[in-house]
């Protein structure tokens, strides 16, 4: 009995149409190139989000992007969901994503200034094939650490992630991304941060 | 050694003592006398639809399981094995027909009765020793239901939960039954943040204040065509027993255009008017109200908004429950639901979600800044300056205790309650009298239970 339970856009109720790519065969070797540049990318992306460079990080979504981070659940093994019903952190298209970076870069979002200092470090990546053509999965392991102020204590999210990433024109761009959060209850004050 | 005098009467003058927000005494004083007596919410019935059906929650730091029994009925029991104090589920939720303790295999009914006790006979001498027949986990001193909201009280002698309510019952329809099959709750998003539990009650209670400039963001990006500061003062705020709210003011129109100018289609609006009274009705249809945030006391909130989910001019209303979780005098876990009618269009729930997902709960875009002015609220109260300082919630009220907004008289308002168009903390000032009221009487009274000994009462 395995306690993995992979996350599914057809739990959520605006997952439809998002891509249904789906992982084929053993991981990428570490040399192959796809998986190179799909390392790569994450990384690159890694500096965005510390950065807050929030308007680069949107141009690299698909027009259909689905960024769904549901809720994890404490289950009993064998249960056969650990994810609750129909409910999530971020459940969002191009345009909620779009609208979250808007806010902050109004003079209004409180929750961000003074900023968060943030480092995501990533690791565990690796690559599939998929079953559609110019569109691979990759699969990482993020941390992120978020300091606000000078005293208050620090907060960690620890999730895994499974990322699809479409070729567009040479491009990768992200077209789906599934986040497995670590913890039923968060610790941090909210979710005015990407992952 | 803590004495309530020193902060009651502050409270009741509308004054507020800064450290009563992070202060282990006070915050001791709270579990004693406010969570051992009140109402608390736990769960709603549609999260536990099917029989076996269980979700865990909890009053304070009491584990309480809410299962649905063979026979359909809700029952909450304290989540202790009666041996040797085991959690018997530990899972947040799932199905089951029994559970079981791990430390020693003592099972219990998903009603709660105790069916295992493994070598009852040898071990105890069987029901001479440990009288296992109508033993039961513990169950919640008190349990009652409105709408499908399951709430327990820790304390037996509580008021009924209907009386409890009074005619907060009026309101809470306009979020929990919108037709008469009421509402699906969906959730809940669980996360902890460094501030008092006291402080996001009292502002869903009736801070109308705050909106356009806490807010300001979502209005700006536009999200929201609400919350200027000159449309959120043409609201009421109302209280009414044991909870009250905000409302917006609608512009002109019949009830049916006021219901779809805060996005609800047609469809709903009929079921609306077959569920809710004349008055609720005449509330939105006559007097141009619409409710907003609300509390109940002690730590229940709702909210009810109507922010642009899609890229045109079109506004989607939806509805949360939310619970201010005490953790410590200065953390709390915000558990935070969705909730939808039951009758809705699929359509129309999961546009609904993501205008919930977009504006609340733990990645909302109201609530991301709401908890920023919070966490900063509590670091500051902790230390010896906030002691001395008395912060005026005194809103509306001029010094003879006389109000600055006249009551609303029952031709502008067809709601129970006292109700005021404008700013003012009259809300805030119900909810903390209440608490003060508790923190006056007093830790609740309780008693022992002993189980499955036989002649316990002679032993005393």
């Amino acid at each position: 009995m395995t306690a993995h339970i992979p996350v599914s856009s057809a739990d959520s109720p605006l997952g439809a149409h998002a891509t249904k790519a789906a992982p084929v065969g053993d991981p990428l070797p570490f040399a192959d190139p796809v998986h190179l540049a799909a390392h790569q990318w994450l990384v690159d992306e890694t500096y965005l989000l510390d950065r807050q460079e929030l308007e680069e990080w949107l141009a690299r979504m698909t027009g259909d992007v689905h960024y769904y981070m549901p809720i994890r659940v404490t289950t009993s093994l064998g249960t056969g969901y650990d994810t609750a019903r129909r409910m999530a952190h971020f459940d969002e298209d191009l345009y909620s994503l779009q609208r979250r970076v808007a806010r902050l870069r109004t003079e209004h979002a409180w929750t961000e200034d003074p900023p968060s200092r943030l480092r995501h470090h990533l690791s565990n990546v690796r690559t599939f094939a998929t079953d559609v053509p110019g569109e691979i999965l990759v699969e990482s392991a993020v941390l992120l650490f978020r300091s606000r102020g000078d005293v208050n204590e620090p907060s960690l999210i620890s999730a895994g992630r499974s990322d699809v990433l479409r070729d567009v024109g040479g491009a990768w761009r992200l077209a789906r991304r599934h986040i497995a959060v670590d913890e039923s209850v968060l610790r941090t004050q909210n979710l005015a941060v990407f992952l | 050694m803590f004495d309530p005098s020193d902060v009651v009467d502050h409270v009741r003058n509308g004054m507020l003592p800064a450290h009563i927000y992070n202060d282990s005494e006070i915050f001791a004083a709270e579990r004693d006398a406010i969570f051992s007596r009140s109402w608390v919410f736990l769960a709603h019935e549609s999260e536990i639809p099917q029989v076996g059906d269980y979700v865990v929650r909890r009053v304070m730091e009491n584990s309480f399981i809410v299962s649905r029994a063979g026979d359909g009925a809700v029952h909450a029991m304290f989540n202790m094995c009666l041996h040797r104090g085991m959690q018997v589920c530990r899972a947040e939720q799932g199905n089951a027909s029994h559970f079981r303790c791990p430390y020693h295999g003592w099972s219990y009914r998903n009603d709660g009765r105790i069916v295992g006790l493994p070598f009852h006979r040898e071990a105890y001498g069987g029901e001479t020793g440990f009288s296992k027949r109508g033993q039961r986990l513990l169950p919640a001193p008190a349990m009652d239901t409105v709408n499908g909201m399951i709430f327990v009280s820790l304390d037996p002698e509580a008021p009924p939960l209907r009386e409890f309510l009074g005619d907060f019952a009026f309101y809470l329809d306009y979020y929990t039954r919108q037709s008469p099959s009421g509402v699906e709750v969906l959730g809940p998003q669980r996360w902890r943040v460094k501030a008092n539990w006291k402080i996001g009650a009292e502002n869903f209670a009736g801070d109308m204040y705050h909106t356009p400039q806490t807010h300001a963001s979502v209005v700006e990006i536009g999200l929201f065509r609400e919350p200027k500061a000159e449309k959120r003062k043409d609201g009421a705020t109302y209280w009414a027993t044991s909870g009250g709210g905000t409302t917006y003011k609608l512009p002109p129109g019949t009830l049916e255009e006021r219901l779809r100018y805060v996005g609800y289609p047609d469809e709903m609006v009929e079921r609306m008017k077959g569920a809710w009274s004349a008055e609720q009705l005449d509330l939105i249809g006559r007097d141009g109200f619409m409710v907003s945030a609300a509390s109940v006391f002690p730590n229940l909130s709702l909210v009810h908004n109507w922010p642009k989910v899609a890229d045109s001019d079109d506004v989607l209303p939806f509805v949360s429950l939310r619970q201010w979780q005490p953790i410590s005098e200065n953390e709390t876990e915000v558990l935070s639901w969705f909730l939808v009618d039951k009758e809705a269009p699929e359509e129309f729930k999961a546009l609904s979600y993501k205008a919930y997902l977009m504006c609340f709960g733990s990645s909302g875009m109201f609530e991301q800044d709401d908890v920023e002015n919070w966490v900063s609220l509590t670091a500051t109260a902790a230390g010896t300056m906030a002691r001395r300082l008395l912060l005026n919630g005194r809103m509306g009220m001029l010094p003879d205790g006389s109000t600055i907004a006249p009551a609303l008289g029952g031709d502008e308002w067809a709601g129970p309650g006292e109700s005021r168009i404008g700013y003012g903390e009259y809300n805030q000032r119900h909810l903390m009298n209440r608490w003060a009221d508790l923190i006056e009487a007093g830790p609740a009274r309780t008693a022992a239970v002993t189980v499955g000994t036989p002649g316990e009462d002679a032993a005393r």
